[in-house]
């Protein structure tokens, strides 16, 4: 078994998942198991729904109230009274640029790719000149979600994988700036692809970071902050 | 997994707002759902003050990874039923520790919950929507399957080790396991469809 034949035979890579969740693939095959989930989207996906199917089984036992000592403790050291109010979820976004900074000369190459592979899909709406910038917005499991292309005027939004949104969300993309409130650039469209005009000053200059963000149905109510957690985010590069 | 489900709706929320550290939110969130953990827990590591510290473990890491938490991708209470059950083993590890597997008390709790998401019995746990899919799946295998695939899953068991606990040979219990699972993901499957 090689990690070929996995992506080949969907009934091997189904069983293998299975075992993996349930915890029958013991050693080795469960160590070289866990490399492959690390980088294979197929591989992660089928572990997920795998564990959305079992999970319920912890649900099957009787409850048991806990004592009250656990709480206390799980208090004590998370240091709930000592917390300050925390920062917006944009603002720590910002936190973390340096390390998207980090990432662009490696990101660059891979860009590269990622462009290629978008052009050669089919474009939405009609024969889209070739693409000046592209992102790749991850979860923070590493697992690519959203790809963009796009040129100075308009990008072309893809969601990668089939994640569901709730009917009452929506997800929003959003260009972050170095410096300052980060700017909305519309809503995605869950599965297939969407293209959304670029305000002007929009650039992956000056918006090195898109983002994604979970939010109420319609978009947040503050085009100039998220409201809801960022789910995926990327390096904006120019190619 | 249902996204209709009002109790998962309402757990995703509380999530959302952990991830945003709101403390309020991680508190009734822990009220919620902490006697289903604990009950698991003791199931598995069968001494409760194991199972008191590995639940306090799994709340303080559901604290600080409910930002990596994907609403879209997991019902909440699996997401942290995850993470209990590998901290719960990764403690037996820890503690060097072989539990006593009482397949028997097990197979009995199994057998209530499977009652209870029948329409009319008395409902012993408040079941979610996706449990009560996954009992009435389960309700249509073998027994014998039934308790092979929960043998593993709660003890973190080997083919083996299975076949070890019902005194069978290993090449039917992998079998069992194999087919059980197949039956559960096609079951399942249409569950989802109707």
């Amino acid at each position: 078994m090689n990690h070929r034949n996995l992506q080949r035979n969907d009934r091997l890579r189904e069983q293998l998942a299975a075992g993996y969740v349930l915890g029958t693939l013991k050693g080795g095959a469960r160590r070289r198991f866990e490399r492959w989930l690390a980088v294979d989207q197929l591989i992660n996906q089928s572990v997920t729904r795998w564990e959305s199917r079992l999970g319920p089984l912890a649900e099957f036992t009787r409850p048991i109230e806990p004592p009250a000592r656990v709480w206390q403790g799980i208090e004590q050291q998370l240091r709930f009274h000592a917390t300050p109010a925390q920062a917006p979820a944009w603002r720590r976004l910002h936190s973390s640029l340096s390390f998207w900074r980090g990432l662009g000369l490696a990101a660059s190459a891979l860009a590269a790719v990622l462009a290629t592979v978008l052009v050669l899909q089919p474009q939405p709406q009609g024969p889209a000149p070739s693409p000046t910038s592209v992102a790749m917005l991850a979860a923070d499991n590493g697992q690519t979600v959203v790809a963009v292309s796009g040129d100075a005027k308009r990008i072309t939004v893809r969601v990668v994988s089939v994640a569901q949104v709730a009917a009452d969300r929506s997800l929003e993309l959003w260009a972050v700036p170095t410096q300052g409130a980060p700017q909305s650039l519309g809503l995605l469209s869950e599965n297939g692809a969407v293209t959304l005009a670029l305000p002007e000053n929009v650039t992956p200059q000056t918006m090195p970071v898109l983002a994604v963000s979970l939010e109420p149905k319609g978009g947040s109510p503050n085009p100039h902050a998220p409201s809801g957690p960022i789910l995926y985010k990327g390096a904006w590069l120019r190619i | 997994m249902s996204a209709a489900d009002p109790q998962q709706t309402q757990m995703k929320a509380w999530l959302v707002a952990v991830a945003q550290r709101d403390a309020t939110a991680f508190r009734e969130l822990y009220e919620a759902t902490s006697p289903k953990l604990f009950g698991f827990l003791q199931r598995i590591l069968q001494r409760s003050e194991w199972a008191e510290e590995v639940l306090q473990e799994s709340y303080v890491n559901i604290w600080n990874n409910a930002g990596k938490y994907e609403p879209a991708l997991a019902a909440p209470m699996t997401w942290m039923t995850t993470i209990a059950r590998n901290k719960a083993f990764d403690a037996l590890r820890r503690h060097d520790a072989a539990v006593e597997i009482d397949a028997d008390g097990f197979a009995q709790e199994v057998a209530q919950a499977l009652e209870s998401s029948a329409p009319s019995p008395l409902a012993m746990l408040e079941l979610s929507e996706d449990a009560a899919a996954l009992a009435h799946c389960l309700r249509r295998m073998e027994a014998l399957h039934r308790q092979a695939i929960a043998l593993a899953y709660y003890h973190d068991l080997s083919h083996g080790e299975v076949a070890a606990q019902l005194e069978l040979p290993v090449g039917t219990v992998k079998t069992w396991i194999r087919r059980g699972l197949e039956r559960l993901r096609s079951c399942l499957s249409k569950q989802e469809l109707a």
